[in-house]
């Protein structure tokens, strides 16, 4: 393959110009798999082959986004549900991965004999939570409870989305990909051009389960009406968290991202939604080093009394200082969701009773109360 | 601007339509214009730097030509020094001056380090080591000074191998510009195969394994030593495949307006010593090396101490170019070292290779010395990619420690990335090994077109399926 840059020089003369002197190269290749075509030709077989890769390429985009569609388990099969109308929930979880990871609905049906389901999506910030809490009841009915659950960094605005790849089979739904477009307004390249949300946005191979999907196949089920527990045992994940911050953590209080939930209130009360906050446990240990926690605790008090909000912060709960119920000091895994889904599910029967009370009672005017007036309807 | 970028997929079809639409006279006024383009999406204001370089070289060229032969010397002597100079500024300046401070410091002397922070301009090694070989090769009357400012320009600019070379020859691709290049589809096609085979080598493997190195190599302390044992090898095959995946999109983007540009690798892994490896790695380099250094330094003709310090010098200088760090420069003199010891422990080897009853040209003794040559270069590696000499003795000596089967996933690269990393280079092998003799590119030349397409139409939507695209520069555009 090796060619040694021996040419020798080509004899110049210095009035010419470019390209007057030398004749042109002629192809290398006695054996061309090309035969002597004119210029119009060539360039029309190129043309040929570029529209057939084109195509190519529109086909399998579509291919991969049909597959994805079709899935019905897992992270991508939740998402479905949601997009597709089939949820049309009464109560519904709304938050981060540690709604996600938190809430079990099947827990809060048992125990106040609604139908429930956790949209909480991994990596998500307020302003995403409430694009797809909108993307949900466009597509939905609307739900008689959102619960949101807060984080520490619930004030702080997203600065990319978090796997952007699961959103690229839906980013012609207006409401979600306007939502996107603020975080990332490079999304139009996902929506627009075919295949770049799959492989240009995306290392993992997602595209895989949109071609494995497409065929029918569907991933093992790990989400149940949206939750999705985690087996996994305590990591040594927080020791090293600590280590690396010995004066704590701080987490910004953004404007923009206060008014990421004053935005979600404003949502629910314009859909006649009752909204609760819950601040689900998180380990002990971490409270201490949030050095900013009682200025974000602050603001969650303010936002609920002044929007009259329902606020039940889970910072005290009884189990949280003991790492068997945690996966890492933000998560708790499987063993913990159960138990604090058990102890949410009996405080919500308990409100849902006494607004429910208050309601029958015609105390309506006075307080605000749950938007429904019988249980089990939608 | 990244040929992995979509700037460049609109840019190149514009200029390739353009260009075979201009005529002729008008056609290197094109590439001039869209190489400062190409050069400008990075910062534009350094193509100034460029400038200075060119014209430098330009006015050395033309008046080396004109002068008497008593002043060609010091001509020569002037433009190379001030050629240099920029390259010292900008590239060297921090080391040097960061050395001595650190010298001084040694001897209790405590100076502060100049607060001037530069960046250096992408790929300037390259065009500086290119100017320099016109002005050398005029001084030489190898090459006729080209009188023409916008050929000249051109020939230093020109956009597929600006940033990252091949570093060319004036005898190679000055006259080029003066050629006409009728649209051929032949040259168009092969184009476009050779870039293809570029982006799988930097988008499907090197920008992959990147992932992996960059989290080992970032915190090597972190890692168990096979992390350290992967990355390591996976370097070996990232910095390859980034550096002729670069040359063979830069390559093939020549070809397809027509012009030819010299190979810059030939399979290195497969060399049976390190000696052949350098035969075979940034062959436009090491020739420029060869010829510019070591040759004039008296090469091996000269006394057996002067051939060893000739060796020593090439490479530790090859080992500065690359970068303004210590690692680099030892580096450099590791290969210097394995070429010296390759010299003269060869009649130790062979006796021990006919004690052992392996025959010369066996398969298994070329085996034994591929397999050795491969590892000797990845240690070499490992000092090229540390941060610093700390990080590199770290690795070396924790690289058969601590091996955790279950511990081999990284933040980036999860345990699904391994079987498309090592189908990739598996493939690669395969590749290359198919192409050895052409076979490969006659049997599907000799297919019908729809079969042709259909194979083409599928290496293109694996490197798209499977490539990597988080805008990671190439590796070589820092030197």
């Amino acid at each position: 393959m090796s060619q040694s840059a021996t040419a020798q020089a080509a004899p110049q003369s210095v009035d010419s110009s470019p390209g007057e002197r030398v004749a042109s190269t002629a192809p290398e290749s006695a054996q061309s798999s090309h035969p002597k075509l004119t210029a119009f030709e060539s360039v029309a077989r190129l043309c040929g082959f570029f529209v057939i890769l084109v195509a190519l390429i529109f086909l399998t985009n579509a291919m991969i986004t049909s597959g994805l569609r079709r899935i019905r388990t897992s992270e991508v099969g939740a998402l479905n549900q949601v997009m597709q109308g089939k949820v049309n929930a009464q109560i519904v979880i709304t938050g981060s991965s540690r709604a996600l990871a938190h809430f079990d609905p099947r827990l809060l049906e048992q125990a106040t004999g609604y139908t429930a389901y956790n949209i909480g999506r991994n990596g998500s910030q307020t302003d995403m939570q409430v694009a797809f809490l909108r993307a949900y009841l466009e597509h939905n009915q609307k739900p008689k409870i959102v619960i949101h659950s807060l984080d520490a960094f619930s004030f702080v605005t997203s600065r990319e989305v978090f796997e952007q790849v699961q959103y690229t089979p839906y980013l012609s739904d207006p409401a979600l990909y306007s939502a996107l477009w603020k975080v990332n307004p490079d999304i139009w390249k996902s929506r627009d051009l075919p295949l770049y949300g799959y492989v240009v946005e995306d290392m993992n191979f997602a595209w895989t389960q949109g071609v494995r999907g497409f065929f029918g196949w569907s991933p093992r089920q790990d989400f149940f009406l949206g939750f999705n527990p985690r087996s996994k045992e305590w990591s040594e994940d927080f020791e090293r968290f600590r280590e690396l911050r010995p004066h704590g953590v701080e987490f910004a209080i953004e404007k923009a991202g206060i008014q990421d939930v004053e935005d979600l209130i404003t949502l629910c009360r314009q859909n006649g939604i009752q909204l609760i906050f819950v601040y689900s446990p998180e380990y002990r240990e971490v409270q201490k080093i949030t050095t900013n926690r009682d200025a974000i605790f602050s603001e969650f008090r303010e936002l609920s009394a002044q929007y009259q909000v329902p606020f039940w912060d889970y910072s005290d709960w009884s189990h949280a200082g003991d790492r068997s119920y945690f996966q890492n000091s933000q998560h708790l895994n499987a063993r913990g969701a159960e138990a604090f889904s058990n102890d949410l599910a009996g405080q919500l029967r308990s409100y849902i009773s006494s607004s429910e009370a208050r309601s029958d009672a015609g105390q309506s005017a006075a307080r605000p109360t749950l938007p429904f007036a019988q249980k089990g309807s939608n | 601007m990244l040929f992995n970028s979509l700037e460049f997929a609109c840019f190149f079809p514009i200029v390739v339509a353009v260009y075979f639409l201009l005529p002729q006279r008008w056609r290197v006024y094109l590439l001039l214009a869209a190489s400062c383009y190409f050069y400008m999406a990075f910062i534009p204001v350094y193509i100034l730097i460029l400038a200075v370089t060119i014209l430098i070289d330009y006015v050395a060229g033309i008046y080396l030509e004109r002068v008497q032969e008593s002043a060609r010397k010091p001509l020569l002597l002037a433009s190379i020094v001030s050629t240099c100079c920029v390259l010292f500024i900008f590239k060297y300046f921090g080391f040097f001056t960061g050395s001595f401070v650190a010298t001084a410091g040694f001897f209790g002397l405590h100076l502060s380090r100049p607060a001037v922070s530069i960046i250096l301009p992408i790929g300037l090694s390259f065009h500086t080591f290119q100017s320099l070989s016109y002005v050398i090769e005029v001084y030489r009357r190898r090459q006729r000074a080209e009188k023409n400012f916008i050929v000249y320009a051109t020939y230093v600019m020109f956009f597929p191998q600006l940033v990252a070379g091949p570093i060319e020859r004036p005898q190679n691709l000055l006259h080029q510009f003066w050629e006409h290049h009728a649209f051929n589809l032949e040259d168009v096609a092969e184009g476009l195969k050779r870039m293809a085979w570029g982006f799988f080598k930097k988008l499907v493997i090197a920008d992959r394994l990147a992932l992996y190195v960059n989290d080992v190599y970032s915190a090597p302390r972190n890692c168990n030593g096979l992390q350290l044992t992967i990355a390591t090898f996976f370097f070996a095959y990232q910095i390859y495949c980034d550096f002729s995946g670069y040359s063979d999109i830069a390559i093939g983007t020549a070809r397809v307006l027509g012009f030819r540009l010299m190979e810059n690798f030939d399979t290195p892994y497969h060399s049976l010593s390190v000696s052949e490896f350098w035969h075979r790695w940034h062959i436009s380099l090491s020739t420029w090396f060869k010829d510019y250094l070591y040759i004039p330094l008296g090469g091996s003709r000269v006394s057996q101490g002067r051939h060893l310090l000739n060796l020593m010098i090439t490479f530790t200088v090859s080992g500065l170019w690359h970068g303004a760090n210590w690692t680099y420069v030892v580096w450099g003199g590791l290969n210097g070292g394995y070429l010296i010891c390759g010299l003269y422990t060869r009649p130790w080897r062979d006796r021990l290779f006919r004690a052992a009853g392996i025959e010369d040209g066996s398969a298994v003794r070329k085996l034994t010395m591929l397999s050795s040559t491969f590892v000797l270069t990845c240690v070499a590696w490992i000092v090229f990619r540390a941060r610093n000499i700390g990080d590199a003795i770290y690795v070396f000596t924790h690289l058969a420690s601590g091996w955790n089967v279950h511990g081999i996933t990284t933040e980036q690269f999860w345990l699904r990335q391994f079987p498309v990393a090592f189908a990739s280079i598996l493939a690669l092998e395969i590749g290359q090994y198919l192409d050895r003799g052409k076979h490969l590119k006659t049997t599907v030349a000799r297919l019908p077109i729809s079969a042709r397409w259909a194979i083409y139409a599928t290496c293109v939507m694996t490197v798209i399926m499977f490539g990597i695209y988080k805008k990671m520069q190439f590796i070589y555009f820092q030197f």
